[in-house]
Protein backbone atom coordinates (compact mmCIF):
# COMPACT_ATOMS: atom_id res chain seq x y z
CA UNK A 1 0.00 0.00 0.00
CA UNK A 2 1.24 3.83 -0.19
CA UNK A 3 3.61 3.90 2.47
CA UNK A 4 2.22 7.32 4.08
CA UNK A 5 5.80 7.78 5.91
CA UNK A 6 7.26 7.86 2.36
CA UNK A 7 5.48 10.64 1.09
CA UNK A 8 4.67 13.99 2.89
CA UNK A 9 1.38 15.51 2.29
CA UNK A 10 3.04 18.46 0.13
CA UNK A 11 4.54 15.64 -1.90
CA UNK A 12 1.53 14.43 -2.59
CA UNK A 13 -0.48 17.61 -3.26
CA UNK A 14 2.62 18.36 -5.70
CA UNK A 15 2.80 15.38 -7.34
CA UNK A 16 -0.85 15.15 -8.04
CA UNK A 17 -1.16 18.91 -8.76
CA UNK A 18 1.28 17.89 -11.59
CA UNK A 19 -0.85 15.54 -12.85
CA UNK A 20 -4.01 17.92 -13.09
CA UNK A 21 -1.84 20.63 -14.57
CA UNK A 22 -0.85 18.12 -17.34
CA UNK A 23 -4.34 17.43 -17.74
CA UNK A 24 -5.43 20.47 -18.25
CA UNK A 25 -2.40 21.22 -20.43
CA UNK A 26 -2.46 18.66 -22.84
CA UNK A 27 -3.89 18.26 -26.12
CA UNK A 28 -3.47 14.54 -26.68
CA UNK A 29 -6.82 12.79 -25.93
CA UNK A 30 -4.80 9.45 -25.06
CA UNK A 31 -2.61 11.78 -22.84
CA UNK A 32 -5.86 12.86 -21.10
CA UNK A 33 -7.03 9.41 -21.13
CA UNK A 34 -3.86 8.15 -19.24
CA UNK A 35 -3.88 11.05 -16.28
CA UNK A 36 -7.68 10.64 -15.61
CA UNK A 37 -7.19 7.20 -15.08
CA UNK A 38 -4.11 7.18 -13.31
CA UNK A 39 -6.30 10.37 -11.17
CA UNK A 40 -8.95 7.93 -10.29
CA UNK A 41 -6.72 5.10 -9.30
CA UNK A 42 -4.37 7.48 -6.89
CA UNK A 43 -8.09 8.08 -5.40
CA UNK A 44 -8.75 5.15 -4.23
CA UNK A 45 -6.14 5.57 -1.54
CA UNK A 46 -7.93 7.34 1.28
CA UNK A 47 -3.93 9.79 2.21
CA UNK A 48 -4.31 10.83 -1.73
CA UNK A 49 -8.25 12.16 -1.48
CA UNK A 50 -7.64 15.14 0.55
CA UNK A 51 -5.29 16.22 -2.22
CA UNK A 52 -7.60 15.82 -4.25
CA UNK A 53 -10.46 17.26 -2.93
CA UNK A 54 -8.41 20.35 -2.54
CA UNK A 55 -7.42 20.50 -6.06
CA UNK A 56 -10.99 20.23 -7.06
CA UNK A 57 -10.61 16.96 -8.79
CA UNK A 58 -14.08 16.35 -7.95
CA UNK A 59 -15.05 19.32 -10.12
CA UNK A 60 -12.78 17.58 -12.74
CA UNK A 61 -14.44 13.94 -12.19
CA UNK A 62 -17.77 15.52 -12.83
CA UNK A 63 -17.22 17.71 -16.02
CA UNK A 64 -15.97 14.07 -17.57
CA UNK A 65 -19.37 12.81 -17.03
CA UNK A 66 -20.80 15.05 -19.72
CA UNK A 67 -17.80 13.96 -22.66
CA UNK A 68 -18.51 11.95 -25.91
CA UNK A 69 -15.09 10.39 -25.00
CA UNK A 70 -16.67 6.79 -23.29
CA UNK A 71 -13.11 6.24 -21.59
CA UNK A 72 -13.36 9.20 -19.67
CA UNK A 73 -16.77 8.85 -18.37
CA UNK A 74 -15.62 5.49 -17.30
CA UNK A 75 -12.63 6.64 -15.46
CA UNK A 76 -14.66 9.94 -14.22
CA UNK A 77 -16.99 7.67 -12.75
CA UNK A 78 -14.60 5.82 -11.68
CA UNK A 79 -12.68 8.41 -9.37
CA UNK A 80 -16.14 9.64 -7.94
CA UNK A 81 -16.76 6.16 -7.26
CA UNK A 82 -13.63 6.05 -5.11
CA UNK A 83 -13.66 9.35 -3.60
CA UNK A 84 -17.67 9.57 -3.04
CA UNK A 85 -16.08 6.23 -0.20
CA UNK A 86 -15.39 9.47 2.12
CA UNK A 87 -17.45 11.85 3.48
CA UNK A 88 -15.89 15.09 3.16
CA UNK A 89 -16.01 14.27 -0.77
CA UNK A 90 -18.83 12.93 -0.96
CA UNK A 91 -20.24 15.82 0.66
CA UNK A 92 -18.28 18.12 -2.45
CA UNK A 93 -19.26 15.97 -4.90
CA UNK A 94 -23.19 16.62 -3.62
CA UNK A 95 -22.97 20.80 -3.37
CA UNK A 96 -21.57 20.36 -6.99
CA UNK A 97 -24.67 19.17 -7.72
CA UNK A 98 -23.45 15.94 -9.04
CA UNK A 99 -26.76 13.47 -8.57
CA UNK A 100 -27.99 14.29 -12.00
CA UNK A 101 -24.50 13.53 -13.67
CA UNK A 102 -24.18 10.06 -11.81
CA UNK A 103 -27.63 9.08 -12.60
CA UNK A 104 -27.37 9.96 -15.91
CA UNK A 105 -24.16 6.99 -16.16
CA UNK A 106 -26.90 4.14 -15.25
CA UNK A 107 -28.11 4.25 -18.77
CA UNK A 108 -24.35 3.74 -20.09
CA UNK A 109 -23.75 0.89 -22.34
CA UNK A 110 -20.36 0.18 -20.44
CA UNK A 111 -20.74 -2.27 -17.44
CA UNK A 112 -17.95 -0.23 -15.64
CA UNK A 113 -19.20 3.16 -15.98
CA UNK A 114 -22.77 1.57 -14.57
CA UNK A 115 -21.42 -0.44 -11.83
CA UNK A 116 -18.98 2.87 -10.87
CA UNK A 117 -22.32 4.90 -11.18
CA UNK A 118 -24.49 2.90 -8.36
CA UNK A 119 -21.82 2.14 -6.17
CA UNK A 120 -21.80 6.24 -6.23
CA UNK A 121 -25.25 6.55 -6.00
CA UNK A 122 -24.69 4.47 -2.94
CA UNK A 123 -22.35 6.62 -1.18
CA UNK A 124 -23.91 10.33 -1.86
CA UNK A 125 -26.95 8.96 -0.37
CA UNK A 126 -27.92 10.75 2.96
CA UNK A 127 -31.18 11.81 4.63
CA UNK A 128 -30.68 14.97 2.38
CA UNK A 129 -30.00 13.79 -0.90
CA UNK A 130 -32.01 10.55 -0.18
CA UNK A 131 -34.89 11.90 -2.42
CA UNK A 132 -32.88 12.32 -5.34
CA UNK A 133 -30.71 9.32 -5.44
CA UNK A 134 -33.85 6.90 -5.23
CA UNK A 135 -35.64 8.86 -7.24
CA UNK A 136 -38.49 6.31 -8.87
CA UNK A 137 -36.92 6.58 -11.77
CA UNK A 138 -33.93 5.17 -10.34
CA UNK A 139 -35.05 2.82 -8.39
CA UNK A 140 -37.19 1.51 -11.74
CA UNK A 141 -33.80 1.20 -13.38
CA UNK A 142 -32.54 -0.66 -10.05
CA UNK A 143 -35.23 -3.29 -9.85
CA UNK A 144 -34.50 -3.83 -13.85
CA UNK A 145 -30.71 -4.11 -13.60
CA UNK A 146 -31.59 -6.75 -10.72
CA UNK A 147 -33.32 -8.85 -13.64
CA UNK A 148 -30.30 -9.07 -15.30
CA UNK A 149 -27.62 -11.82 -16.31
CA UNK A 150 -24.92 -9.68 -15.29
CA UNK A 151 -24.31 -11.40 -11.51
CA UNK A 152 -22.03 -8.07 -10.40
CA UNK A 153 -25.01 -5.65 -11.71
CA UNK A 154 -27.53 -7.66 -10.23
CA UNK A 155 -26.09 -7.90 -6.56
CA UNK A 156 -25.33 -4.26 -6.54
CA UNK A 157 -28.88 -3.15 -7.61
CA UNK A 158 -30.07 -5.56 -5.34
CA UNK A 159 -27.92 -4.03 -2.10
CA UNK A 160 -29.23 -0.72 -3.94
CA UNK A 161 -32.42 -1.89 -3.59
CA UNK A 162 -32.42 -3.76 -0.48
CA UNK A 163 -30.49 -1.13 1.56
CA UNK A 164 -31.03 2.24 0.38
CA UNK A 165 -34.48 2.22 -0.99
CA UNK A 166 -38.41 1.61 1.27
CA UNK A 167 -40.81 -1.41 0.23
CA UNK A 168 -43.11 1.30 -0.48
CA UNK A 169 -40.47 2.40 -2.99
CA UNK A 170 -39.68 -0.69 -4.48
CA UNK A 171 -43.79 -1.48 -4.81
CA UNK A 172 -44.11 1.95 -6.15
CA UNK A 173 -41.49 1.08 -9.21
CA UNK A 174 -43.19 -1.96 -9.74
CA UNK A 175 -46.33 -0.89 -9.93
CA UNK A 176 -45.32 1.85 -12.91
CA UNK A 177 -43.02 -0.90 -14.47
CA UNK A 178 -46.36 -3.28 -15.54
CA UNK A 179 -47.28 -1.20 -18.33
CA UNK A 180 -43.85 -1.50 -19.42
CA UNK A 181 -41.22 -3.99 -20.67
CA UNK A 182 -39.66 -6.10 -18.24
CA UNK A 183 -37.12 -7.27 -20.23
CA UNK A 184 -33.36 -5.80 -18.91
CA UNK A 185 -32.47 -5.24 -22.66
CA UNK A 186 -32.72 -1.39 -23.83
CA UNK A 187 -33.33 0.06 -20.85
CA UNK A 188 -34.54 3.33 -21.58
CA UNK A 189 -33.28 6.77 -20.02
CA UNK A 190 -34.25 7.73 -16.53
CA UNK A 191 -37.54 9.40 -16.98
CA UNK A 192 -37.46 12.95 -15.01
CA UNK B 1 -3.99 -28.95 -8.54
CA UNK B 2 -3.20 -29.98 -5.33
CA UNK B 3 -0.09 -27.85 -5.44
CA UNK B 4 -2.23 -24.89 -6.37
CA UNK B 5 -3.74 -25.45 -2.95
CA UNK B 6 -0.91 -25.45 -1.32
CA UNK B 7 0.41 -22.59 -2.87
CA UNK B 8 -2.53 -20.16 -2.22
CA UNK B 9 -3.21 -21.86 0.91
CA UNK B 10 0.17 -19.76 2.18
CA UNK B 11 -1.79 -16.69 1.94
CA UNK B 12 -4.50 -17.31 4.26
CA UNK B 13 -7.68 -19.61 5.33
CA UNK B 14 -9.32 -20.62 2.00
CA UNK B 15 -12.94 -21.23 2.23
CA UNK B 16 -13.40 -23.11 -0.87
CA UNK B 17 -12.38 -23.98 -3.95
CA UNK B 18 -13.22 -25.53 -7.16
CA UNK B 19 -12.32 -25.75 -11.12
CA UNK B 20 -14.17 -23.77 -12.98
CA UNK B 21 -15.07 -25.37 -16.54
CA UNK B 22 -17.64 -22.49 -17.81
CA UNK B 23 -15.02 -19.94 -17.75
CA UNK B 24 -13.64 -18.31 -21.25
CA UNK B 25 -10.15 -19.72 -21.15
CA UNK B 26 -7.51 -20.51 -23.61
CA UNK B 27 -6.25 -23.39 -24.66
CA UNK B 28 -4.71 -25.46 -22.70
CA UNK B 29 -5.91 -23.23 -20.05
CA UNK B 30 -7.54 -24.78 -16.75
CA UNK B 31 -9.23 -21.65 -14.48
CA UNK B 32 -9.53 -22.03 -10.76
CA UNK B 33 -11.42 -20.17 -8.23
CA UNK B 34 -10.59 -19.64 -4.86
CA UNK B 35 -12.08 -18.10 -2.34
CA UNK B 36 -10.46 -16.77 0.66
CA UNK B 37 -11.62 -16.00 4.25
CA UNK B 38 -10.57 -12.58 4.43
CA UNK B 39 -10.07 -10.43 1.74
CA UNK B 40 -6.73 -9.13 2.96
CA UNK B 41 -5.45 -12.64 1.81
CA UNK B 42 -7.46 -12.18 -1.54
CA UNK B 43 -5.23 -9.01 -2.28
CA UNK B 44 -1.67 -10.31 -0.94
CA UNK B 45 -2.07 -13.39 -2.86
CA UNK B 46 -3.02 -11.88 -6.23
CA UNK B 47 -0.09 -9.81 -5.74
CA UNK B 48 2.22 -12.41 -4.89
CA UNK B 49 1.33 -15.23 -7.75
CA UNK B 50 0.10 -13.07 -10.85
CA UNK B 51 2.21 -13.34 -13.86
CA UNK B 52 4.27 -15.60 -11.84
CA UNK B 53 5.80 -18.97 -12.98
CA UNK B 54 4.48 -22.28 -11.95
CA UNK B 55 5.32 -25.96 -13.22
CA UNK B 56 6.38 -24.73 -16.24
CA UNK B 57 3.56 -22.30 -17.14
CA UNK B 58 2.13 -19.12 -16.03
CA UNK B 59 -0.37 -18.31 -13.01
CA UNK B 60 -2.79 -15.70 -14.35
CA UNK B 61 -4.50 -14.22 -10.91
CA UNK B 62 -7.38 -11.96 -11.25
CA UNK B 63 -10.16 -11.08 -8.77
CA UNK B 64 -13.57 -12.53 -9.57
CA UNK B 65 -16.17 -10.25 -8.25
CA UNK B 66 -19.42 -12.32 -10.34
CA UNK B 67 -18.87 -14.95 -7.94
CA UNK B 68 -19.69 -12.69 -5.08
CA UNK B 69 -23.20 -13.31 -3.80
CA UNK B 70 -24.68 -10.35 -2.61
CA UNK B 71 -24.40 -10.53 1.27
CA UNK B 72 -21.02 -10.14 0.46
CA UNK B 73 -20.84 -7.48 -1.93
CA UNK B 74 -22.65 -5.77 0.72
CA UNK B 75 -19.80 -6.66 3.46
CA UNK B 76 -17.53 -5.50 1.35
CA UNK B 77 -18.93 -2.35 0.55
CA UNK B 78 -19.53 -1.53 4.06
CA UNK B 79 -15.85 -3.07 4.95
CA UNK B 80 -14.17 -0.19 2.36
CA UNK B 81 -16.47 2.38 3.82
CA UNK B 82 -15.48 1.95 7.15
CA UNK B 83 -11.87 1.71 6.54
CA UNK B 84 -11.41 4.95 4.15
CA UNK B 85 -13.35 6.96 6.57
CA UNK B 86 -11.15 5.71 9.65
CA UNK B 87 -8.39 6.19 7.45
CA UNK B 88 -8.38 9.75 6.55
CA UNK B 89 -9.34 10.46 10.20
CA UNK B 90 -5.68 9.06 10.62
CA UNK B 91 -4.44 11.34 7.53
CA UNK B 92 -6.03 14.67 8.56
CA UNK B 93 -4.03 13.78 11.99
CA UNK B 94 -0.84 13.05 10.51
CA UNK B 95 -1.54 16.44 8.68
CA UNK B 96 -1.64 18.34 11.59
CA UNK B 97 1.61 16.70 12.73
CA UNK B 98 3.59 17.50 9.50
CA UNK B 99 2.28 21.53 9.94
CA UNK B 100 3.54 21.55 13.02
CA UNK B 101 6.41 19.84 12.32
CA UNK B 102 7.06 22.44 9.49
CA UNK B 103 5.97 25.46 11.67
CA UNK B 104 8.56 24.73 13.72
CA UNK B 105 11.49 24.32 11.28
CA UNK B 106 10.66 27.08 9.75
CA UNK B 107 10.64 29.29 12.88
CA UNK B 108 14.26 27.70 13.38
CA UNK B 109 15.02 28.91 9.48
CA UNK B 110 15.93 32.47 8.81
CA UNK B 111 12.50 32.69 6.77
CA UNK B 112 10.49 35.32 8.39
CA UNK B 113 7.29 34.64 6.46
CA UNK B 114 5.03 33.50 8.51
CA UNK B 115 3.75 29.36 7.10
CA UNK B 116 0.48 29.48 6.33
CA UNK B 117 -2.15 27.84 7.63
CA UNK B 118 -3.95 25.37 5.96
CA UNK B 119 -7.89 25.12 7.03
CA UNK B 120 -8.03 22.37 8.85
CA UNK B 121 -11.23 23.28 10.34
CA UNK B 122 -13.24 22.01 7.41
CA UNK B 123 -10.50 19.32 6.52
CA UNK B 124 -11.31 17.45 9.91
CA UNK B 125 -12.78 14.58 9.59
CA UNK B 126 -16.02 14.12 11.25
CA UNK B 127 -15.87 11.90 13.89
CA UNK B 128 -18.75 9.45 13.80
CA UNK B 129 -20.38 6.64 14.77
CA UNK B 130 -17.96 4.23 13.52
CA UNK B 131 -18.27 0.63 14.01
CA UNK B 132 -15.65 -0.01 17.02
CA UNK B 133 -14.35 -3.72 15.79
CA UNK B 134 -11.31 -3.39 14.11
CA UNK B 135 -10.62 -5.08 11.19
CA UNK B 136 -6.82 -4.53 11.45
CA UNK B 137 -5.98 -4.39 7.74
CA UNK B 138 -4.61 -1.60 6.09
CA UNK B 139 -5.78 -2.99 3.00
CA UNK B 140 -8.80 -2.52 1.03
CA UNK B 141 -11.40 -3.82 -0.03
CA UNK B 142 -12.02 -6.41 -3.38
CA UNK B 143 -13.99 -9.68 -3.75
CA UNK B 144 -12.32 -12.41 -1.54
CA UNK B 145 -12.63 -14.92 -4.75
CA UNK B 146 -9.90 -15.00 -7.22
CA UNK B 147 -10.40 -16.85 -10.54
CA UNK B 148 -6.57 -18.64 -11.22
CA UNK B 149 -6.10 -19.71 -14.94
CA UNK B 150 -3.06 -21.67 -15.19
CA UNK B 151 -2.01 -21.80 -18.94
CA UNK B 152 0.87 -23.18 -20.65
CA UNK B 153 0.53 -20.20 -23.11
CA UNK B 154 0.25 -17.03 -21.74
CA UNK B 155 -2.04 -14.61 -23.60
CA UNK B 156 -1.14 -11.15 -23.69
CA UNK B 157 -3.28 -9.10 -20.91
CA UNK B 158 -4.54 -5.80 -22.66
CA UNK B 159 -2.73 -2.80 -21.43
CA UNK B 160 -5.91 -0.97 -21.44
CA UNK B 161 -6.30 -0.20 -17.55
CA UNK B 162 -9.24 -1.94 -16.41
CA UNK B 163 -11.34 -2.17 -13.36
CA UNK B 164 -11.54 -5.22 -12.05
CA UNK B 165 -14.29 -5.31 -9.44
CA UNK B 166 -17.03 -2.79 -8.84
CA UNK B 167 -14.96 -0.76 -6.40
CA UNK B 168 -12.94 0.90 -8.28
CA UNK B 169 -9.71 -0.42 -7.68
CA UNK B 170 -6.40 0.44 -8.91
CA UNK B 171 -5.72 -1.66 -11.27
CA UNK B 172 -1.92 -2.01 -11.65
CA UNK B 173 -2.99 -1.86 -7.69
CA UNK B 174 1.00 -1.32 -6.69
CA UNK B 175 2.10 0.40 -9.67
CA UNK B 176 -0.51 2.89 -9.76
CA UNK B 177 -2.15 3.08 -6.77
CA UNK B 178 0.78 3.29 -4.22
CA UNK B 179 2.62 6.43 -4.30
CA UNK B 180 5.71 4.33 -2.91
CA UNK B 181 6.41 2.86 -6.44
CA UNK B 182 5.78 6.56 -8.20
CA UNK B 183 8.82 9.01 -8.56
CA UNK B 184 7.57 12.38 -7.72
CA UNK B 185 8.11 13.78 -10.89
CA UNK B 186 11.08 16.80 -9.78
CA UNK B 187 10.87 18.09 -13.08
CA UNK B 188 7.38 19.15 -12.88
CA UNK B 189 7.54 21.06 -9.86
CA UNK B 190 8.16 24.28 -12.02
CA UNK B 191 5.14 23.70 -13.78
CA UNK B 192 2.48 26.48 -11.95
CA UNK B 193 -0.99 25.31 -11.79
CA UNK B 194 -3.70 27.72 -12.88
CA UNK B 195 -4.98 27.42 -9.14
CA UNK B 196 -8.20 29.21 -7.76
CA UNK B 197 -8.10 31.19 -4.93
CA UNK B 198 -9.24 28.00 -2.49
CA UNK B 199 -5.92 25.79 -2.66
CA UNK B 200 -3.59 29.06 -3.30
CA UNK B 201 -2.20 28.66 0.49
CA UNK B 202 -1.52 24.73 0.17
CA UNK B 203 0.75 26.04 -2.93
CA UNK B 204 2.73 28.94 -1.26
CA UNK B 205 3.71 26.39 1.20
CA UNK B 206 4.53 23.81 -1.35
CA UNK B 207 6.45 26.26 -3.24
CA UNK B 208 8.56 26.89 -0.01
CA UNK B 209 9.01 23.42 0.34
CA UNK B 210 10.15 23.54 -3.34
CA UNK B 211 13.08 25.76 -2.13
CA UNK B 212 14.21 23.72 0.16
CA UNK B 213 14.08 21.34 -2.53
CA UNK B 214 14.16 17.85 -3.81
CA UNK B 215 17.08 18.20 -5.55
CA UNK B 216 18.98 18.72 -2.28
CA UNK B 217 17.32 15.88 -1.00
CA UNK B 218 18.68 13.67 -3.36
CA UNK B 219 21.87 14.82 -3.36
CA UNK B 220 24.19 12.66 -2.14
CA UNK B 221 25.44 12.91 1.57
CA UNK B 222 29.35 13.10 0.67
CA UNK B 223 28.44 16.13 -1.68
CA UNK B 224 26.43 17.58 0.72
CA UNK B 225 29.48 17.18 3.21
CA UNK B 226 32.26 18.59 0.86
CA UNK B 227 30.03 21.76 -0.20
CA UNK B 228 29.31 22.72 3.84
CA UNK B 229 33.49 22.30 3.95
CA UNK B 230 34.23 24.26 1.05
CA UNK B 231 31.67 27.18 2.05
CA UNK B 232 33.02 27.28 5.62
CA UNK B 233 36.40 26.71 4.38
CA UNK B 234 35.45 30.22 2.41
CA UNK B 235 34.14 31.80 5.58
CA UNK B 236 37.13 31.10 7.23
CA UNK B 237 39.57 32.83 4.79
CA UNK B 238 37.29 35.94 4.71
CA UNK B 239 37.50 36.13 8.67
CA UNK B 240 41.06 35.86 8.50
CA UNK B 241 41.48 38.34 6.09
CA UNK B 242 38.98 41.42 7.69
CA UNK B 243 41.31 40.70 11.32
CA UNK B 244 44.09 41.63 9.27
CA UNK B 245 42.97 44.89 7.82
CA UNK B 246 41.26 46.45 10.43
CA UNK B 247 40.47 46.37 13.74
CA UNK B 248 36.85 45.46 14.97
CA UNK B 249 34.76 47.70 16.66
CA UNK B 250 30.77 47.38 18.27
CA UNK B 251 29.42 44.07 19.04
CA UNK B 252 31.56 41.45 18.50
CA UNK B 253 29.54 39.21 15.76
CA UNK B 254 28.89 35.45 16.80
CA UNK B 255 31.78 33.08 16.01
CA UNK B 256 31.46 30.86 13.51
CA UNK B 257 33.28 27.73 13.97
CA UNK B 258 36.48 27.60 13.20
CA UNK B 259 37.61 24.88 11.03
CA UNK B 260 41.64 24.06 11.58
CA UNK B 261 42.56 23.90 8.05
CA UNK B 262 45.72 22.56 8.43
CA UNK B 263 44.07 19.53 10.47
CA UNK B 264 45.42 16.35 8.45
CA UNK B 265 42.19 14.57 9.11
CA UNK B 266 41.03 16.68 6.49
CA UNK B 267 43.03 15.03 4.00
CA UNK B 268 42.38 11.31 5.01
CA UNK B 269 40.03 10.46 2.43
CA UNK B 270 42.07 12.35 -0.29
CA UNK B 271 45.61 10.60 0.81
CA UNK B 272 44.37 6.84 1.05
CA UNK B 273 42.99 7.78 -2.44
CA UNK B 274 46.40 9.13 -3.80
CA UNK B 275 47.77 6.32 -2.09
CA UNK B 276 45.73 3.86 -4.23
CA UNK B 277 46.41 5.39 -7.27
CA UNK B 278 50.09 5.37 -6.79
CA UNK B 279 49.50 1.14 -5.63
CA UNK B 280 47.80 0.76 -8.94
CA UNK B 281 49.87 3.04 -11.36
CA UNK B 282 53.01 0.97 -9.61
CA UNK B 283 51.64 -2.57 -10.26
CA UNK B 284 49.82 -2.43 -13.62
CA UNK B 285 51.90 -0.35 -15.57
CA UNK B 286 50.27 -2.18 -18.95
CA UNK B 287 47.54 -0.21 -18.49
CA UNK B 288 47.04 3.22 -18.82
CA UNK B 289 46.48 5.11 -15.34
CA UNK B 290 42.95 6.17 -15.62
CA UNK B 291 42.73 9.62 -13.90
CA UNK B 292 40.45 9.69 -11.47
CA UNK B 293 40.86 13.09 -9.48
CA UNK B 294 40.54 12.44 -6.12
CA UNK B 295 38.36 14.63 -3.87
CA UNK B 296 37.94 18.17 -3.98
CA UNK B 297 34.97 17.81 -7.70
CA UNK B 298 32.13 16.49 -5.99
CA UNK B 299 30.75 13.31 -7.43
CA UNK B 300 28.32 13.22 -9.73
CA UNK B 301 24.72 12.79 -8.43
CA UNK B 302 23.22 9.77 -8.94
Amino acid sequence: MAGKSRFSASDRFEYLQGLVTEFQDTDSEDSKEQVLANLANFAYDPSNMEALRLLQVTELFLDMLTEENENFVEFGIGGLCNLSMERESRDQILQSGGVPLVISCLSSNRDETVLSAITTLMNLTTAASRAETTDSAVVQCMLRFSLTQNPRLRNLASVFLQDYCTQQQVDKAQEEMQGQSQSALGIPLPKD
Amino acid sequence: MTELVQLFALYGVIEEYRALDEYPAEQFTEVYLFQFQKLTSARVAKRHTDEKSFFGGQLHVCYAPEYETVEETRQKLQDRRRYVNRASQNTAKQHDRQLEESTESSSTDTQTAATPEIQKGSEKARIENVDSDDMGFPVLPLPSVENVSYGLHGFAQPLQLQWTTDIRLPTTEDKMGSLHNATPPVTETSKQCTSSASYKKERDLSERRKNLSPFLRFMPRTTHLESRKRKLEGQALFLNETAETETLIGPKLPELPKVDMEDHSLNVTANLIRQTMCKVTAVAEVKPVQGKTPTAKPRRRI
